[in-house]
């Protein structure tokens, strides 16, 4: 379930060798290290080598990048509506099946301005998009802003939940990963590896079956208390747990390989003060910069997870409206999800931006 | 490591190929059994996967169904041993298509003017921020579900990570020493991309295309399991999770088989795209 | 990296298994009945509900089962219908119908009061006629059960409502009892269609409270309630029940849970395993079986095109399929075998049991005989066009126990050399192939109080696509024969034997004709917390209602 996780760090680190985010030992050579150093500029479009701009520059710079992203992502919407196949007009009164008659198309095309040149309707697209204004549901007939609404509150929540989950469990794995005990380690490694290909659904389903129909402690149906969230919290953060930890692994590895490592010995710093104080950090660091990746991974995720919890929210709305094939529902949830990835990367390059001038300070 | 590449005649290849580790050695075994089970599944298992028995349905793994029988009483070993080549056909597929979008992508950037570079980076910014399986739903919302629009969707979400790398890649060899030799005896473009960029390129996106077939795989079972995949009967794995899900009382196997399936492969694609990203790194280390 | 990461992966993948093998064995030992001593009791109670979740609470608007489910708890009809099939009294007291068949004369109960105030007189009958008949309200259930009504007028006093029709009905009380033609509150149905739709105003045992889409319908009890119909246990006072939580989780593996853990008190569309675990002696979880009225649940074969327009090839396909091995591995005698094309929660219904048998070498006679030979890859060719049918199957309204029972007639058809192409569609996807005749073979539930249900589905009339796109003779039977006899049913009103005489023809003619090859009832379970005292399935369309029930013990 985490196809894109492999060379995506977030689009900080374009122009970076190494950046790839993958999670595997030989890429040691061209470590994670190296992102946190030289990938500042960025971005898309990076400067000549040499030069540094200074920090509101970049962070500006960053943010019309996450602009042009959004517009991006929008445009894309626009062209799927395009693709669309049938009449655009018969979609809008309800979407085919709906079997309008000849006169309502002809009023819904005016009313929805479907007879004005292309340009114009992408121009008037986007204007309703600035609006809020996602669409009409075909299956609900209410805006779609007003569907997914009351949805985010409990897919966020449970991402949330996950995302924590995951770092405790990533950061767990990857400090037993790197220490001393040799067979320790390779069990960690071998945990996080299995971890990072469980396909979620089955984990949820094997779930349900062993800790709510068996053992029945936790609900099979899940609500927003604490002990609904255990299941789909779980279901969702063990195979990110997976991916994060490899990751960070790689990173603490070079960071304990680094001379600066060999200093610290030196001076007397015990093994896991080592690890706890140095390498601990630059193992954050592209685990941050997997953030967005991850929120993507996670709403995904939520798809699968939400219906075996049968819990309200934005994936099991993405997934009925796939069935019922209510296009301006999924491409609106999409929208959503695109619009958090770009909030999410936007966050962790500040987050990462910190925690380097901590590490250069 | 890259002077031993070199060698090849035929003594310098037995000899290097005792020297793999034991993990290598099995690493290859599981790979070829799964090639083996999507080249020709009759050969490891000779019976039809479709072929029903009502009266047979839900026995419990034993002799003669060493994975047990689904709810029409066909045999599970026998599809799951079938899936193998609709899975592994879905993650190829849709890794090369995935690579080939994102070559074309991380070349153009990699390669074009700052502006191309500007504009083909901010797209692929922009494509990252569809998760695969909204990316997929999406697909599928529109045209309909089906194997194509797995492999459409599974490859185009997996393509800006590949231009992505790609143009990182690209850039490194680029700077690097001899391709500005290269340069400077004033050999052309496109000889330079061809013979000096894209050879030192195109190893890590190998190696990461490995990866990225475990996942594509794990994806196309996510969207069977959704019932958007391969049509029934197909022996598909997602698509038999799923039935395993609705008979989960009547038999554990059902999910277990198919699940370690998935796992399986995965884990294999996992660790032998680690080995290739090591021996590439370890050749490119020198940047 | 090799060998131990490869062990210990092969033991967590053990482990795995072995846990899942653990639970599953240990999955026989269900929680006994509770012990003995006095049992805590509440008066809330959750339902969960694997259907679709209605877009639109007004069952009104569309109409389908799942709208009738829930709808059962908070509206009511002028009429229901007991057991044995006879029409009983509710909001109406009494019904008159004319000599010449075409004007009925409701009684209603007087002093009845809608939730939100509003009393129930005749022209609240009418205001629901209009409103069923608005196209803007886009029912089709209740319009097609209403097409014959003209006009609703006053009768001798306010309590009196005279309904006027073009032509006889004798399935009009039938349509007056089904819950997609309830009486709705006239004020509440002139709000927005947006507004009554989340929040429909009846007189029924519960009113809606909240509704929480994806997630709950709230009802609180009516306690100003009066109208029990009148073979309700409580024939007086509000129920016992203060409310109902009504909630929506479409995985049936998780809703079954949930009803083992005692997070929900009552499931519909359980698996049938559950169904038979349910029913064994001591169980936990008890099982209603109230199986949906009107047609049973039947495959039907295209006669309109060709292969299936020949009798032949018909009969071919109905012998070359083994349903009873079928139903038999996957319902687990949950679901007896029908051979009639209506279901047997009718009165009229007639089974045909010789119509359709499983022989495979009959099969391949037919076929040789019809001029079908059999080609290179098994499957039968003539012309140079393979004997392929196309088979769309609705993902909405097919559980999976039914798509995995296509999929083994598809495996026992190709024995006979049929190419079965099952596609999984999504409803407006399944509707469109149906209306673009892209399919030979298909299964489409049809619920509706009453053997009129015959004349919606097999008479010619019904191959047309009405306005809305949508036909339901999907065998596209067109036999002037039989036409006459469903009009003649249809006309024939207070005259109950001859009209089942008429019935009984009708359906003998469609069981000649092979054009349906019936499966079982369509299913329709509940599954209960055992302790739960007065759950019944309302025996218009069998959706639950839960008036009686008494409180119900705390899990």
């Amino acid at each position: 379930m985490h196809d894109d996780a492999l060379p995506a760090p977030g689009p900080t680190f374009s122009g970076v060798p190494g950046a790839s985010g993958v999670p595997g030992p030989g890429a040691a050579g061209a470590g994670p290290q190296g992102p946190a150093v030289e990938g500042r500029p960025g971005a898309g479009a990076p400067l000549p080598r040499g030069r540094r701009r200074p920090w509101w520059a970049s962070a500006l710079w960053r943010l019309l990048g996450a602009v042009v992203a959004i517009w991006l992502v929008a445009t894309l919407g626009f062209v799927v509506l395009q693709a669309l196949p049938g009449d655009p007009a018969e979609a809008a009164v309800g979407g085919p099946g709906s079997q309008a008659s000849a006169a309502a198309l002809q009023a819904a095309r005016e009313q929805f301005g479907l007879d004005l040149p292309l340009p114009q309707q992408y121009v008037n697209y986007l204007g309703h998009l600035l609006r809020g204004d996602l669409g009409v549901s075909y299956g609900q007939k209410l805006p779609v802003a007003d569907v997914i609404a009351p949805l985010l509150w409990p897919t966020l929540l449970l991402a949330l939940c996950s995302l924590v989950l995951a770092w405790v469990l990533a950061l767990g794995t990857a400090l037993v990963a790197t220490g001393r005990s040799r067979i320790a380690a390779k069990l960690a490694s071998g945990l996080e590896l299995v971890a990072s290909v469980l396909p979620g659904f089955w984990l949820a389903a094997v779930l349900v079956i062993v800790f709510s129909t068996q053992l029945r402690w936790f609900p099979a149906v899940s609500d927003n208390s604490a002990r609904g969230l255990v299941l789909p919290t779980l279901g969702l953060a063990v195979p990110l747990a997976g991916y994060l930890a490899q990751t960070m692994r790689e990173g603490m590895l070079s960071a304990l390989d680094s001379p600066f490592a060999a200093a610290a010995r030196t001076r007397g710093e015990t093994a896991w003060g080592l690890r706890w104080r140095h390498a601990l950090r630059h193992g954050l660091v592209p685990g941050i910069n997997l953030s967005g990746w991850a929120f993507g991974y996670l709403i995904s995720g939520a798809v699968v997870v939400e219906t075996v919890f049968a819990r309200p929210g934005l994936g099991r709305a993405l997934l009925s409206a796939v069935t019922a094939r209510d296009v301006p529902l999924v491409l609106g949830v999409t929208l959503v999800s695109a619009l958090g990835y770009v909030l999410v990367t936007l966050l962790a390059d500040a987050l990462v931006a910190l925690v380097d001038r901590r590490a250069a300070a | 490591m890259s002077a031993a590449l070199s060698e090849t005649r035929p003594r310098a290849v037995v000899h290097r190929l005792a020297r793999l580790r034991p993990g290598t050695w099995i690493l290859a075994a599981c790979g070829l059994v799964i090639l083996l089970c999507a080249a020709v599944p009759g050969l490891i298992a000779p019976g039809d996967p479709l072929a029903i028995a009502p009266r047979e349905s839900f026995l419990a793994p034993r002799w003669g169904h060493p994975f047990g029988t689904d709810e029409s009483g066909r045999d599970l070993f026998t599809r799951v041993v079938h899936g193998t080549r609709s899975s592994v056909l879905i993650g190829v597929l849709s890794t090369l298509l995935g690579v080939g979008l994102g070559a074309v992508l991380g070349l153009v950037t990699g390669l074009g003017r700052r502006w191309l570079d500007a504009a083909g980076s901010r797209l692929i910014d922009a494509m990252l921020a569809f998760p695969t399986l909204l990316l997929a739903l999406l697909l599928i919302a529109v045209r309909g579900p089906g194997v194509a629009t797995v492999i459409v969707a599974v490859g185009l979400s997996s393509a800006p990570g590949y231009a992505r790398l790609l143009r990182s890649e690209v850039r490194r060899v680029s700077r690097s020493g001899h391709v500005e030799a290269a340069r400077m005896l004033g050999k052309g473009p496109v000889a330079i991309v061809w013979r000096h960029i894209l050879p030192g390129a195109l190893g890590p996106l190998l190696a990461v295309a490995t990866l990225g077939v475990g996942q594509a795989i794990v994806w196309a079972s996510a969207l069977g399991y959704l019932g958007l995949g391969a049509p029934p009967p197909a022996p598909e794995w997602g698509a038999m999770l799923n039935a395993g899900r609705t008979y989960i009382s009547n038999g554990w196997w059902m999910t277990v088989f198919p699940g370690l399936a998935i796992v399986g492969v995965g884990v294999i694609a996992t660790l032998a795209g680690r080995r290739l990203s090591a021996r590439w790194a370890g050749r490119g280390g020198a940047r | 990296m090799s060998r131990l990461t490869r062990s210990a992966l092969a033991a967590a993948a053990i482990a795995a298994a072995g846990a899942l093998a653990l639970t599953s064995c240990s999955s026989g030992t269900q929680a006994g009945p509770a012990s003995s001593g006095t049992v805590k009791t509440k008066t809330t109670l959750t339902y969960a509900s694997g259907d679709a979740e209605p877009e639109c609470l007004d069952p009104h608007v569309g109409g389908n089962y799942p709208q009738a489910l829930v709808a059962t708890q908070y509206l009511e009809n002028l009429v229901s219908r007991d057991k044995d099939g006879k029409i009983i009294p509710w909001l109406a007291t009494k019904w008159e119908v004319a000599e010449d068949g075409k004007t009925v004369t409701f009684t209603l109960k007087d002093g009845v009061k809608f939730t939100d105030g509003t009393a129930l007189n005749w022209e609240a009958v009418k205001a629901n006629v209009d409103h069923l008949q608005d196209p803007d309200t886009a029912s089709s259930t209740g319009y097609l059960a209403f097409a014959k009504i003209t006009s609703v007028t006053k009768g001798a006093s306010d309590l009196e409502a005279v309904v006027h029709l073009s032509a006889p009905d004798s399935a009009l009380l039938e349509s007056f009892a089904q819950t997609w033609n309830a009486i709705e509150s006239p004020t509440a149905l002139k709000r927005s269609q947006e507004e009554n739709c989340a929040a429909p105003v009846g007189t029924g045992p519960f009113k809606v409270a909240s509704w929480a889409k994806q997630d709950r319908v709230e009802l609180v009890r009516n306690d100003a309630y009066t109208t029990p119909p009148a073979d309700a246990t409580t024939q007086s006072g509000p129920a016992a029940l203060s409310a109902i939580t009504w909630r929506f989780i479409p995985d049936s593996a998780t809703r079954y849970a949930a009803l083992q853990s005692g997070e929900v008190d009552v499931i519909d569309n359980p698996l049938p395993e559950n169904i038979q675990a349910a029913g064994a002696e001591g169980s936990a979880i008890k099982d209603l079986n109230a199986p949906r009225p009107g047609a049973s649940n039947r495959i039907e074969l295209n006669s309109g095109q060709a292969p299936f327009d020949e009798q032949l090839v018909r009969e071919a396909f109905i012998r070359s399929v083994d349903v009873n091995a079928g139903v038999e591995s996957l319902f687990k005698g949950t679901a007896p075998r029908s051979a009639s094309a209506l279901s047997s929660a009718e009165p009229l219904s007639q089974s045909w049991t010789d119509a359709y048998p499983y022989d495979l070498e009959a099969a391949k006679k037919l076929l040789d005989q019809a001029g079908w030979t059999v080609g290179a890859d098994g499957i039968r060719e003539k012309d140079g066009k393979k004997l392929t049918v196309r088979f769309p199957v609705s993902t909405n309204q097919s559980a999976p126990a039914e798509q995995s029972l296509f999929t083994q007639l598809q495996a026992g058809a190709k024995a006979a050399g049929f190419d079965v192409q099952i596609s999984l569609l999504d409803l407006s996807s399944w509707y469109g192939a149906l209306g673009k005749n892209e399919y030979e073979l298909v299964s489409a539930p049809y619920t509706k109080v009453g053997p009129d249900v015959l004349r919606i589905l097999y008479h010619s009339s019904g191959i047309k696509p009405a306005p809305s796109g949508y036909f339901a003779n999907h065998a596209q039977i067109n036999d002037p024969e039989l036409d006459k006899m469903l009009d003649q049913a249809s006309a024939t009103v207070n005259d109950e034997a001859k009209r089942g005489e008429l019935y009984k023809q009708a359906q003998e003619i469609i069981a000649k004709k092979q054009v349906i090859l019936p499966i079982f009832d369509q299913q329709n379970h509940y599954l209960y917390r055992a302790g739960i005292e007065g759950l019944r399935a309302l025996p218009t369309v069998n959706t639950p209602t839960f008036l009686d029930v008494k409180p119900i013990p705390a899990a």
